[in-house]
Protein backbone atom coordinates (compact mmCIF):
# COMPACT_ATOMS: atom_id res chain seq x y z
CA UNK A 1 0.00 0.00 0.00
CA UNK A 2 2.28 2.38 1.12
CA UNK A 3 4.90 1.40 -1.94
CA UNK A 4 1.99 1.96 -4.22
CA UNK A 5 1.15 5.40 -3.10
CA UNK A 6 4.60 6.41 -3.13
CA UNK A 7 5.20 6.08 -6.44
CA UNK A 8 1.69 7.33 -7.36
CA UNK A 9 3.11 10.51 -5.44
CA UNK A 10 6.30 10.31 -7.76
CA UNK A 11 4.19 9.89 -10.82
CA UNK A 12 2.24 12.99 -9.69
CA UNK A 13 5.24 15.48 -9.68
CA UNK A 14 6.84 13.46 -13.13
CA UNK A 15 3.15 14.38 -14.72
CA UNK A 16 3.38 17.90 -13.65
CA UNK A 17 7.37 17.88 -15.48
CA UNK A 18 6.79 16.44 -18.15
CA UNK A 19 4.92 19.19 -20.58
CA UNK A 20 7.86 21.77 -19.48
CA UNK A 21 10.68 18.38 -21.01
CA UNK A 22 9.08 18.72 -24.33
CA UNK A 23 9.31 21.86 -24.23
CA UNK A 24 13.09 22.27 -23.13
CA UNK A 25 14.61 21.61 -26.71
CA UNK A 26 12.41 24.53 -28.00
CA UNK A 27 13.26 27.20 -25.12
CA UNK A 28 16.72 26.26 -25.11
CA UNK A 29 17.02 27.32 -28.73
CA UNK A 30 14.23 30.38 -28.47
CA UNK A 31 16.73 31.80 -25.52
CA UNK A 32 19.95 31.30 -26.79
CA UNK A 33 19.44 31.93 -30.40
CA UNK A 34 16.76 34.54 -30.74
CA UNK A 35 16.27 36.19 -26.94
CA UNK A 36 19.52 36.13 -25.46
CA UNK A 37 21.41 38.03 -28.41
CA UNK A 38 18.61 40.15 -28.92
CA UNK A 39 19.33 41.54 -24.95
CA UNK A 40 23.20 41.19 -26.26
CA UNK A 41 22.55 43.21 -28.88
CA UNK A 42 20.62 45.72 -26.89
CA UNK A 43 23.76 45.46 -24.47
CA UNK A 44 26.03 46.25 -26.68
CA UNK A 45 24.41 49.35 -28.42
CA UNK A 46 24.63 51.21 -24.78
CA UNK A 47 28.42 49.62 -24.49
CA UNK A 48 32.02 49.77 -25.25
CA UNK A 49 32.92 47.19 -27.23
CA UNK A 50 36.56 45.06 -28.19
CA UNK A 51 36.75 43.43 -31.72
CA UNK A 52 36.51 39.57 -29.86
CA UNK A 53 32.96 41.04 -28.33
CA UNK A 54 33.36 41.55 -24.84
CA UNK A 55 32.04 44.23 -23.23
CA UNK A 56 34.35 46.74 -21.47
CA UNK A 57 32.20 49.66 -20.20
CA UNK A 58 29.11 51.52 -20.27
CA UNK A 59 28.87 54.27 -23.05
CA UNK A 60 25.40 55.08 -22.90
CA UNK A 61 24.25 56.99 -26.11
CA UNK A 62 27.44 57.34 -27.37
CA UNK A 63 27.25 54.96 -30.00
CA UNK A 64 23.87 56.21 -30.89
CA UNK A 65 25.70 60.18 -31.22
CA UNK A 66 28.10 58.62 -33.18
CA UNK A 67 26.19 56.62 -35.87
CA UNK A 68 23.60 59.38 -36.27
CA UNK A 69 26.64 62.06 -36.75
CA UNK A 70 28.21 59.66 -39.59
CA UNK A 71 26.63 60.71 -43.29
CA UNK A 72 26.38 56.88 -44.36
CA UNK A 73 24.15 56.19 -41.62
CA UNK A 74 21.76 59.12 -43.06
CA UNK A 75 22.16 57.28 -46.23
CA UNK A 76 21.16 53.82 -45.50
CA UNK A 77 17.83 55.17 -43.31
CA UNK A 78 16.70 56.95 -46.62
CA UNK A 79 17.62 53.97 -48.58
CA UNK A 80 16.10 51.25 -46.34
CA UNK A 81 12.97 53.34 -46.13
CA UNK A 82 12.71 53.88 -50.21
CA UNK A 83 13.24 50.73 -51.08
CA UNK A 84 10.26 49.48 -48.31
CA UNK A 85 7.67 51.96 -49.52
CA UNK A 86 8.01 51.46 -53.08
CA UNK A 87 8.62 47.79 -52.89
CA UNK A 88 5.53 46.79 -50.38
CA UNK A 89 2.91 48.53 -52.37
CA UNK A 90 4.12 47.48 -55.94
CA UNK A 91 4.58 44.01 -54.82
CA UNK A 92 0.64 44.13 -53.17
CA UNK A 93 -0.66 45.79 -56.82
CA UNK A 94 1.58 42.61 -58.76
CA UNK A 95 0.23 40.04 -56.79
CA UNK A 96 -3.03 40.93 -56.47
CA UNK A 97 -3.39 41.15 -59.70
CA UNK A 98 -2.02 38.29 -60.60
CA UNK A 99 -4.03 36.35 -58.43
CA UNK A 100 -7.13 38.25 -59.23
CA UNK A 101 -6.93 37.56 -62.72
CA UNK A 102 -6.21 33.59 -62.24
CA UNK A 103 -8.66 32.79 -59.13
CA UNK A 104 -11.45 31.50 -61.42
CA UNK A 105 -10.28 28.00 -63.13
CA UNK A 106 -9.79 27.75 -66.70
CA UNK A 107 -8.14 25.06 -68.57
CA UNK A 108 -4.59 25.74 -68.75
CA UNK A 109 -4.44 27.31 -65.13
CA UNK A 110 -2.39 24.69 -63.62
CA UNK A 111 -0.08 26.08 -66.33
CA UNK A 112 -0.02 29.67 -65.21
CA UNK A 113 -0.55 29.57 -61.54
CA UNK A 114 2.63 27.43 -61.19
CA UNK A 115 4.76 29.77 -63.29
CA UNK A 116 3.24 32.83 -60.89
CA UNK A 117 4.30 31.08 -57.63
CA UNK A 118 7.26 29.23 -58.99
CA UNK A 119 9.81 32.39 -57.77
CA UNK A 120 9.03 31.56 -54.07
CA UNK A 121 11.39 28.35 -54.95
CA UNK A 122 14.54 30.48 -56.64
CA UNK A 123 16.92 31.66 -54.35
CA UNK A 124 18.02 34.95 -53.41
CA UNK A 125 21.42 34.38 -54.82
CA UNK A 126 20.52 32.29 -58.06
CA UNK A 127 18.13 35.25 -59.49
CA UNK A 128 20.72 37.81 -58.32
CA UNK A 129 23.46 36.68 -60.23
CA UNK A 130 20.91 36.33 -63.19
CA UNK A 131 19.23 39.69 -62.55
CA UNK A 132 23.20 40.76 -62.69
CA UNK A 133 23.66 39.23 -66.03
CA UNK A 134 20.38 40.38 -67.52
CA UNK A 135 21.01 43.84 -66.25
CA UNK A 136 24.42 44.13 -67.47
CA UNK A 137 24.84 47.09 -69.70
CA UNK A 138 26.59 45.59 -72.69
CA UNK A 139 25.71 42.42 -72.74
CA UNK A 140 21.74 42.19 -70.87
CA UNK A 141 18.90 41.30 -72.82
CA UNK A 142 16.81 44.31 -70.62
CA UNK A 143 18.23 47.43 -72.47
CA UNK A 144 18.33 45.90 -75.70
CA UNK A 145 14.80 44.80 -75.63
CA UNK A 146 13.85 48.31 -73.93
CA UNK A 147 16.27 50.24 -76.12
CA UNK A 148 17.70 51.53 -73.51
CA UNK A 149 21.69 52.43 -72.77
CA UNK A 150 21.67 52.54 -68.92
CA UNK A 151 23.93 50.75 -66.37
CA UNK A 152 21.74 49.81 -64.10
CA UNK A 153 23.86 48.38 -60.73
CA UNK A 154 26.83 50.85 -61.89
CA UNK A 155 25.15 54.23 -62.06
CA UNK A 156 24.15 55.72 -58.60
CA UNK A 157 21.23 57.16 -60.21
CA UNK A 158 19.67 53.34 -61.31
CA UNK A 159 21.29 51.37 -58.86
CA UNK A 160 18.31 51.08 -56.43
CA UNK A 161 15.87 50.38 -59.09
CA UNK A 162 17.54 47.34 -60.26
CA UNK A 163 17.45 46.13 -56.61
CA UNK A 164 13.96 47.40 -56.48
CA UNK A 165 13.17 45.46 -59.58
CA UNK A 166 14.89 41.99 -58.07
CA UNK A 167 13.01 42.28 -54.80
CA UNK A 168 9.65 43.36 -56.05
CA UNK A 169 10.11 39.87 -58.35
CA UNK A 170 11.94 37.88 -55.48
CA UNK A 171 8.29 38.66 -53.68
CA UNK A 172 5.93 37.70 -56.24
CA UNK A 173 5.39 33.49 -55.79
CA UNK A 174 4.33 33.71 -52.17
CA UNK A 175 2.07 36.70 -51.77
CA UNK A 176 0.67 35.35 -54.98
CA UNK A 177 -0.32 31.93 -53.47
CA UNK A 178 -1.61 33.43 -50.17
CA UNK A 179 -3.96 35.96 -52.91
CA UNK A 180 -4.84 33.18 -54.73
CA UNK A 181 -6.26 30.86 -52.18
CA UNK A 182 -7.33 34.15 -50.01
CA UNK A 183 -9.46 34.72 -53.56
CA UNK A 184 -10.92 31.34 -53.91
CA UNK A 185 -11.92 31.18 -49.94
CA UNK A 186 -14.54 33.43 -50.79
CA UNK A 187 -17.94 31.80 -51.22
CA UNK A 188 -18.59 30.85 -54.87
CA UNK A 189 -22.69 31.99 -53.96
CA UNK A 190 -21.72 35.90 -52.52
CA UNK A 191 -20.07 36.19 -56.44
CA UNK A 192 -22.93 35.06 -58.10
CA UNK A 193 -25.91 36.80 -56.44
CA UNK A 194 -23.80 40.11 -56.75
CA UNK A 195 -23.41 39.34 -60.48
CA UNK A 196 -27.25 38.56 -61.22
CA UNK A 197 -27.73 42.37 -59.64
CA UNK A 198 -25.29 43.24 -62.55
CA UNK A 199 -22.18 44.10 -60.68
CA UNK A 200 -19.02 44.25 -63.01
CA UNK A 201 -16.32 42.09 -62.85
CA UNK A 202 -14.50 45.75 -61.30
CA UNK A 203 -17.50 46.42 -58.93
CA UNK A 204 -17.17 42.92 -57.34
CA UNK A 205 -13.15 43.60 -56.61
CA UNK A 206 -13.43 46.89 -55.11
CA UNK A 207 -16.60 46.13 -53.28
CA UNK A 208 -16.86 42.65 -51.97
CA UNK A 209 -13.66 40.90 -52.63
CA UNK A 210 -11.12 43.04 -51.71
CA UNK A 211 -12.65 43.94 -48.36
CA UNK A 212 -13.01 40.09 -47.96
CA UNK A 213 -9.21 39.64 -48.25
CA UNK A 214 -8.37 42.34 -46.23
CA UNK A 215 -6.76 40.22 -43.45
CA UNK A 216 -4.84 38.54 -46.32
CA UNK A 217 -3.68 42.17 -47.28
CA UNK A 218 -2.39 43.25 -43.79
CA UNK A 219 -0.32 39.48 -43.14
CA UNK A 220 1.16 40.48 -47.04
CA UNK A 221 1.57 44.03 -46.00
CA UNK A 222 3.17 43.12 -42.82
CA UNK A 223 5.89 40.41 -43.80
CA UNK A 224 6.68 42.46 -46.69
CA UNK A 225 7.72 45.28 -45.18
CA UNK A 226 9.93 43.26 -42.40
CA UNK A 227 11.55 41.69 -45.75
CA UNK A 228 11.92 45.11 -47.30
CA UNK A 229 13.18 47.06 -44.04
CA UNK A 230 16.04 43.63 -44.08
CA UNK A 231 16.95 43.82 -47.46
CA UNK A 232 21.10 42.68 -47.54
CA UNK A 233 21.58 40.28 -49.96
CA UNK A 234 21.12 41.51 -53.24
CA UNK A 235 23.22 44.85 -52.11
CA UNK A 236 25.89 42.72 -50.64
CA UNK A 237 26.05 40.04 -53.99
CA UNK A 238 25.60 43.10 -56.58
CA UNK A 239 26.83 46.25 -55.83
CA UNK A 240 28.63 46.29 -52.51
CA UNK A 241 26.32 49.61 -51.16
CA UNK A 242 27.53 51.24 -54.02
CA UNK A 243 28.06 53.40 -56.39
CA UNK A 244 28.37 56.09 -54.11
CA UNK A 245 25.97 54.73 -51.90
CA UNK A 246 23.35 54.42 -53.34
CA UNK A 247 22.01 51.12 -52.26
CA UNK A 248 23.18 51.10 -48.78
CA UNK A 249 20.72 49.46 -46.85
CA UNK A 250 20.30 49.36 -43.05
CA UNK A 251 21.32 45.49 -42.38
CA UNK A 252 24.15 46.43 -45.20
CA UNK A 253 25.67 48.76 -43.12
CA UNK A 254 25.23 46.68 -39.81
CA UNK A 255 26.73 43.90 -41.77
CA UNK A 256 29.73 45.63 -42.57
CA UNK A 257 30.39 47.21 -39.50
CA UNK A 258 30.06 44.59 -37.49
CA UNK A 259 31.44 41.55 -40.31
CA UNK A 260 34.05 43.02 -42.02
CA UNK A 261 35.12 46.07 -39.14
CA UNK A 262 34.07 43.72 -35.58
CA UNK A 263 32.90 47.42 -34.88
CA UNK A 264 30.37 44.95 -32.61
CA UNK A 265 28.96 48.16 -30.31
CA UNK A 266 27.91 50.09 -34.23
CA UNK A 267 26.42 47.37 -35.24
CA UNK A 268 24.36 46.50 -32.07
CA UNK A 269 23.09 50.38 -32.47
CA UNK A 270 22.17 49.90 -36.27
CA UNK A 271 20.90 46.67 -35.52
CA UNK A 272 18.40 47.91 -32.74
CA UNK A 273 17.43 51.06 -34.42
CA UNK A 274 16.63 48.68 -37.32
CA UNK A 275 14.49 46.45 -35.19
CA UNK A 276 12.80 49.73 -33.61
CA UNK A 277 11.78 51.15 -36.75
CA UNK A 278 10.30 47.67 -38.21
CA UNK A 279 8.46 47.63 -35.28
CA UNK A 280 7.06 50.97 -35.24
CA UNK A 281 5.91 50.62 -38.94
CA UNK A 282 4.08 46.93 -37.88
CA UNK A 283 2.22 48.33 -34.75
CA UNK A 284 0.84 51.54 -37.66
CA UNK A 285 -0.05 49.09 -39.75
CA UNK A 286 -2.64 47.37 -37.17
CA UNK A 287 -3.52 50.64 -35.61
CA UNK A 288 -4.04 51.55 -39.02
CA UNK A 289 -5.98 48.14 -39.77
CA UNK A 290 -8.37 48.68 -36.52
CA UNK A 291 -8.89 52.21 -37.40
CA UNK A 292 -10.04 51.26 -40.82
CA UNK A 293 -12.72 48.54 -39.50
CA UNK A 294 -13.81 50.51 -36.65
CA UNK A 295 -15.01 53.22 -38.83
CA UNK A 296 -16.58 51.08 -41.47
CA UNK B 1 -22.20 32.82 -82.47
CA UNK B 2 -24.01 31.63 -79.40
CA UNK B 3 -23.81 32.83 -75.78
CA UNK B 4 -21.86 30.08 -74.93
CA UNK B 5 -19.44 29.80 -77.98
CA UNK B 6 -18.83 33.57 -76.97
CA UNK B 7 -17.81 33.02 -73.64
CA UNK B 8 -15.48 29.70 -74.54
CA UNK B 9 -14.26 31.86 -76.52
CA UNK B 10 -13.28 34.41 -74.07
CA UNK B 11 -11.80 31.70 -71.48
CA UNK B 12 -9.52 31.03 -74.11
CA UNK B 13 -8.02 34.10 -74.50
CA UNK B 14 -7.40 34.76 -70.81
CA UNK B 15 -6.20 31.33 -70.84
CA UNK B 16 -3.29 32.28 -73.63
CA UNK B 17 -2.88 35.80 -71.69
CA UNK B 18 -2.39 33.92 -68.89
CA UNK B 19 0.31 32.36 -69.99
CA UNK B 20 1.49 35.40 -71.58
CA UNK B 21 1.90 36.30 -68.11
CA UNK B 22 3.16 33.54 -66.65
CA UNK B 23 6.51 33.42 -69.85
CA UNK B 24 6.57 37.17 -68.36
CA UNK B 25 6.70 36.72 -64.65
CA UNK B 26 9.45 34.01 -65.32
CA UNK B 27 11.25 35.34 -68.23
CA UNK B 28 14.46 36.12 -65.91
CA UNK B 29 14.46 32.61 -64.89
CA UNK B 30 14.13 31.36 -68.60
CA UNK B 31 17.08 33.78 -69.77
CA UNK B 32 18.77 31.66 -66.91
CA UNK B 33 18.88 28.63 -67.73
CA UNK B 34 18.91 29.52 -71.96
CA UNK B 35 21.68 31.61 -71.11
CA UNK B 36 23.79 28.76 -69.50
CA UNK B 37 24.00 26.65 -73.03
CA UNK B 38 25.36 29.88 -74.65
CA UNK B 39 28.77 30.10 -76.21
CA UNK B 40 31.13 32.65 -75.33
CA UNK B 41 30.87 34.44 -78.55
CA UNK B 42 27.06 34.10 -78.57
CA UNK B 43 26.55 35.79 -74.95
CA UNK B 44 28.39 38.58 -76.70
CA UNK B 45 26.54 38.67 -79.66
CA UNK B 46 24.68 42.01 -81.07
CA UNK B 47 21.86 42.25 -80.49
CA UNK B 48 21.63 39.76 -77.62
CA UNK B 49 19.53 36.65 -78.00
CA UNK B 50 17.48 34.52 -75.57
CA UNK B 51 17.63 31.41 -77.16
CA UNK B 52 20.81 29.34 -77.61
CA UNK B 53 22.11 27.75 -80.72
CA UNK B 54 22.10 24.70 -79.19
CA UNK B 55 21.28 22.91 -76.04
CA UNK B 56 24.22 20.42 -76.21
CA UNK B 57 26.72 22.91 -75.47
CA UNK B 58 27.16 21.38 -71.74
CA UNK B 59 30.52 23.19 -71.76
CA UNK B 60 29.56 25.75 -69.23
CA UNK B 61 27.92 23.16 -66.71
CA UNK B 62 31.37 21.35 -66.75
CA UNK B 63 33.19 24.75 -65.59
CA UNK B 64 30.98 25.32 -62.90
CA UNK B 65 32.14 22.12 -61.54
CA UNK B 66 35.28 22.39 -62.68
CA UNK B 67 36.11 25.93 -61.49
CA UNK B 68 34.63 25.42 -58.28
CA UNK B 69 33.52 22.10 -56.34
CA UNK B 70 30.30 22.12 -56.85
CA UNK B 71 29.73 18.52 -55.63
CA UNK B 72 30.66 18.92 -52.20
CA UNK B 73 28.88 22.63 -52.06
CA UNK B 74 25.76 20.31 -53.01
CA UNK B 75 26.61 17.64 -50.22
CA UNK B 76 26.71 20.68 -47.74
CA UNK B 77 23.70 22.27 -48.82
CA UNK B 78 21.65 18.67 -48.59
CA UNK B 79 23.40 18.06 -45.28
CA UNK B 80 22.06 21.29 -43.34
CA UNK B 81 18.94 21.60 -45.24
CA UNK B 82 17.82 18.05 -44.40
CA UNK B 83 19.24 18.52 -40.78
CA UNK B 84 17.66 21.96 -40.45
CA UNK B 85 14.61 20.78 -41.36
CA UNK B 86 14.38 17.37 -39.06
CA UNK B 87 15.53 18.85 -36.00
CA UNK B 88 13.48 22.08 -36.40
CA UNK B 89 10.22 19.70 -36.65
CA UNK B 90 11.11 17.77 -33.89
CA UNK B 91 11.42 20.66 -31.42
CA UNK B 92 8.19 22.05 -32.96
CA UNK B 93 6.54 18.91 -32.58
CA UNK B 94 7.40 18.04 -28.79
CA UNK B 95 6.63 21.68 -28.03
CA UNK B 96 3.43 21.27 -29.91
CA UNK B 97 2.32 17.46 -27.89
CA UNK B 98 2.89 19.56 -24.65
CA UNK B 99 0.56 22.40 -25.55
CA UNK B 100 -2.17 20.80 -27.21
CA UNK B 101 -2.20 17.66 -24.81
CA UNK B 102 -1.25 18.97 -21.07
CA UNK B 103 -2.31 21.54 -19.14
CA UNK B 104 0.65 23.31 -16.58
CA UNK B 105 1.38 26.50 -14.86
CA UNK B 106 2.70 29.44 -17.50
CA UNK B 107 1.12 27.77 -20.47
CA UNK B 108 -0.04 31.00 -22.00
CA UNK B 109 3.16 32.99 -21.52
CA UNK B 110 5.69 30.37 -22.86
CA UNK B 111 2.98 29.78 -25.46
CA UNK B 112 3.38 33.65 -26.48
CA UNK B 113 7.37 33.36 -25.56
CA UNK B 114 7.78 30.98 -28.04
CA UNK B 115 5.67 32.72 -30.95
CA UNK B 116 7.23 35.84 -29.54
CA UNK B 117 10.47 34.97 -31.42
CA UNK B 118 8.62 35.71 -34.88
CA UNK B 119 8.90 39.42 -33.71
CA UNK B 120 12.81 39.38 -33.90
CA UNK B 121 13.76 39.02 -37.26
CA UNK B 122 16.83 37.23 -37.86
CA UNK B 123 19.22 39.39 -40.08
CA UNK B 124 19.01 41.92 -37.16
CA UNK B 125 20.28 39.44 -35.05
CA UNK B 126 23.01 37.99 -37.02
CA UNK B 127 26.25 39.47 -35.95
CA UNK B 128 24.89 38.57 -32.02
CA UNK B 129 24.06 35.13 -33.17
CA UNK B 130 27.75 35.00 -34.85
CA UNK B 131 29.56 35.99 -31.59
CA UNK B 132 27.74 33.03 -29.80
CA UNK B 133 28.17 30.54 -32.47
CA UNK B 134 32.19 31.37 -32.78
CA UNK B 135 32.30 31.59 -29.09
CA UNK B 136 30.66 27.47 -29.19
CA UNK B 137 33.58 26.79 -31.49
CA UNK B 138 30.80 26.13 -34.29
CA UNK B 139 32.29 28.28 -37.08
CA UNK B 140 32.43 26.30 -40.24
CA UNK B 141 30.68 23.29 -39.18
CA UNK B 142 27.34 22.02 -40.27
CA UNK B 143 25.95 22.26 -37.23
CA UNK B 144 26.98 26.04 -36.82
CA UNK B 145 25.03 26.95 -39.97
CA UNK B 146 22.34 25.04 -39.00
CA UNK B 147 21.51 25.76 -35.11
CA UNK B 148 20.43 29.40 -35.51
CA UNK B 149 17.50 27.89 -37.36
CA UNK B 150 15.71 25.28 -35.41
CA UNK B 151 13.57 27.28 -33.72
CA UNK B 152 10.55 26.84 -35.83
CA UNK B 153 7.80 28.71 -34.12
CA UNK B 154 5.46 29.10 -37.28
CA UNK B 155 5.84 25.23 -37.75
CA UNK B 156 4.88 24.52 -33.72
CA UNK B 157 1.61 27.05 -33.84
CA UNK B 158 0.42 24.73 -37.30
CA UNK B 159 1.43 21.47 -35.59
CA UNK B 160 -0.56 22.58 -32.60
CA UNK B 161 -3.59 23.30 -34.52
CA UNK B 162 -3.01 20.19 -36.21
CA UNK B 163 -2.43 17.85 -33.05
CA UNK B 164 -5.62 19.59 -31.12
CA UNK B 165 -7.78 18.48 -33.77
CA UNK B 166 -6.56 15.03 -33.01
CA UNK B 167 -9.35 14.04 -30.67
CA UNK B 168 -8.85 13.32 -26.53
CA UNK B 169 -9.90 9.59 -26.72
CA UNK B 170 -7.02 8.72 -29.31
CA UNK B 171 -4.77 9.67 -26.42
CA UNK B 172 -6.33 8.03 -23.83
CA UNK B 173 -6.72 4.51 -25.02
CA UNK B 174 -3.39 4.63 -26.11
CA UNK B 175 -2.49 5.44 -22.64
CA UNK B 176 -4.82 3.12 -21.30
CA UNK B 177 -2.65 0.17 -23.03
CA UNK B 178 0.27 1.35 -21.39
CA UNK B 179 2.09 3.60 -24.53
CA UNK B 180 4.16 5.97 -23.23
CA UNK B 181 4.40 9.90 -24.63
CA UNK B 182 7.28 9.29 -27.09
CA UNK B 183 5.85 6.03 -28.51
CA UNK B 184 2.44 8.11 -28.59
CA UNK B 185 4.36 10.69 -30.94
CA UNK B 186 6.42 8.50 -33.14
CA UNK B 187 3.86 5.94 -33.57
CA UNK B 188 0.17 7.91 -33.42
CA UNK B 189 0.68 11.16 -33.57
CA UNK B 190 3.07 11.79 -36.29
CA UNK B 191 1.86 9.52 -38.78
CA UNK B 192 -1.42 11.38 -38.15
CA UNK B 193 0.08 14.30 -39.45
CA UNK B 194 2.33 12.99 -42.05
CA UNK B 195 0.78 15.57 -45.05
CA UNK B 196 1.09 18.40 -42.64
CA UNK B 197 4.49 17.57 -41.80
CA UNK B 198 5.38 16.98 -45.49
CA UNK B 199 4.86 20.46 -46.47
CA UNK B 200 6.52 22.10 -43.64
CA UNK B 201 9.11 20.16 -44.17
CA UNK B 202 9.22 20.95 -47.71
CA UNK B 203 9.10 24.27 -46.79
CA UNK B 204 11.79 24.21 -44.61
CA UNK B 205 13.83 22.43 -46.73
CA UNK B 206 13.75 24.86 -49.69
CA UNK B 207 13.99 27.97 -47.18
CA UNK B 208 16.86 26.56 -45.86
CA UNK B 209 18.63 25.19 -49.03
CA UNK B 210 18.34 28.94 -50.45
CA UNK B 211 19.76 30.68 -47.63
CA UNK B 212 22.56 32.84 -47.96
CA UNK B 213 23.76 35.91 -45.44
CA UNK B 214 24.05 33.50 -42.64
CA UNK B 215 26.30 30.17 -44.17
CA UNK B 216 28.35 33.46 -45.65
CA UNK B 217 28.91 34.49 -42.41
CA UNK B 218 29.93 31.29 -40.61
CA UNK B 219 31.72 29.90 -42.96
CA UNK B 220 35.14 30.49 -43.92
CA UNK B 221 36.70 27.23 -45.94
CA UNK B 222 35.64 26.22 -49.28
CA UNK B 223 35.16 22.99 -48.16
CA UNK B 224 31.94 24.06 -45.77
CA UNK B 225 30.47 26.53 -48.42
CA UNK B 226 26.54 25.95 -49.52
CA UNK B 227 25.50 26.45 -52.87
CA UNK B 228 23.97 29.63 -52.66
CA UNK B 229 27.30 31.02 -50.97
CA UNK B 230 29.31 28.80 -53.57
CA UNK B 231 27.59 30.12 -56.76
CA UNK B 232 28.46 33.79 -55.95
CA UNK B 233 32.00 32.79 -55.32
CA UNK B 234 31.96 32.09 -59.15
CA UNK B 235 31.72 35.76 -60.14
CA UNK B 236 34.92 36.79 -58.78
CA UNK B 237 36.93 34.05 -59.64
CA UNK B 238 39.51 34.90 -62.77
CA UNK B 239 38.47 33.94 -65.96
CA UNK B 240 34.62 32.96 -65.33
CA UNK B 241 31.99 34.49 -67.34
CA UNK B 242 28.54 35.28 -67.90
CA UNK B 243 27.85 31.96 -69.21
CA UNK B 244 29.42 30.14 -66.42
CA UNK B 245 27.80 32.26 -63.72
CA UNK B 246 24.05 31.75 -65.20
CA UNK B 247 25.06 28.11 -65.53
CA UNK B 248 25.99 28.07 -61.71
CA UNK B 249 22.38 29.58 -61.00
CA UNK B 250 21.06 27.31 -62.76
CA UNK B 251 22.09 24.02 -60.97
CA UNK B 252 21.11 25.85 -57.47
CA UNK B 253 18.05 26.37 -58.32
CA UNK B 254 17.06 22.79 -59.83
CA UNK B 255 16.86 21.16 -56.16
CA UNK B 256 14.02 23.63 -54.91
CA UNK B 257 12.08 24.05 -58.34
CA UNK B 258 11.66 20.14 -58.55
CA UNK B 259 10.59 19.53 -55.01
CA UNK B 260 8.17 22.62 -55.65
CA UNK B 261 7.17 21.24 -58.86
CA UNK B 262 6.83 17.86 -57.05
CA UNK B 263 4.30 19.34 -54.24
CA UNK B 264 2.40 21.79 -55.54
CA UNK B 265 -0.78 20.17 -55.67
CA UNK B 266 -0.50 19.46 -51.38
CA UNK B 267 1.05 22.67 -51.05
CA UNK B 268 -1.72 24.83 -52.39
CA UNK B 269 -4.07 22.65 -50.56
CA UNK B 270 -2.67 23.18 -47.42
CA UNK B 271 -2.81 26.83 -48.21
CA UNK B 272 -6.82 26.60 -48.47
CA UNK B 273 -6.73 25.05 -45.59
CA UNK B 274 -4.95 27.92 -44.29
CA UNK B 275 -1.99 26.37 -42.94
CA UNK B 276 0.85 28.11 -44.36
CA UNK B 277 -0.56 31.37 -43.55
CA UNK B 278 0.15 31.59 -40.01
Amino acid sequence: MRQAHVSGHRRGIWETLKPYLFLLPMLVLAAGFVYYPFLKTALQSVSTVNFRGDVTGFAGLENFRYLFSRREFGIAVRNTLKLMLINVPVTLFVTIFLAWFSHRRRPLSFLYETMFSLPMTVSMAAITLIFKVLLNPTVGYVNYALGLNVGWYTDRHTAMAGILMLTVWMGIGFNYLLFLSAFRGIPEDLIGSARLEGAGALRILFQLQLPLISPTILYVLCTNMIQAMMTSGPILILTQGGPSRSTTTLIYLMYTAGYRSSNYSLAAAVSLITFGMTLTFTVLLFMLEKRRVHYQ
Amino acid sequence: MTKKTMRRALQALLDVVGVLLGCLVMFPVFYGILGAFKTPAEFISDPPTVLPQSFCNLQNFSTVFSQVPMLRYFLNSLITATLTSVVRLAVAALAAYAFSFFSFRGQGVLFFLILGTMMLPADTLLIANYQTVSHLGLLDTYLGICIVSFVGASQMFMLRQHFKAAPVSVREAAQIDGCGDIRFIVSILLPMSLPLLLILFVQSFVAQWNTYLWPLLVTNTTAMRTVQVGITMLTTIEGTNYETVLAGATVAMIPAALLFIGMRRSLTASLDDGALAG
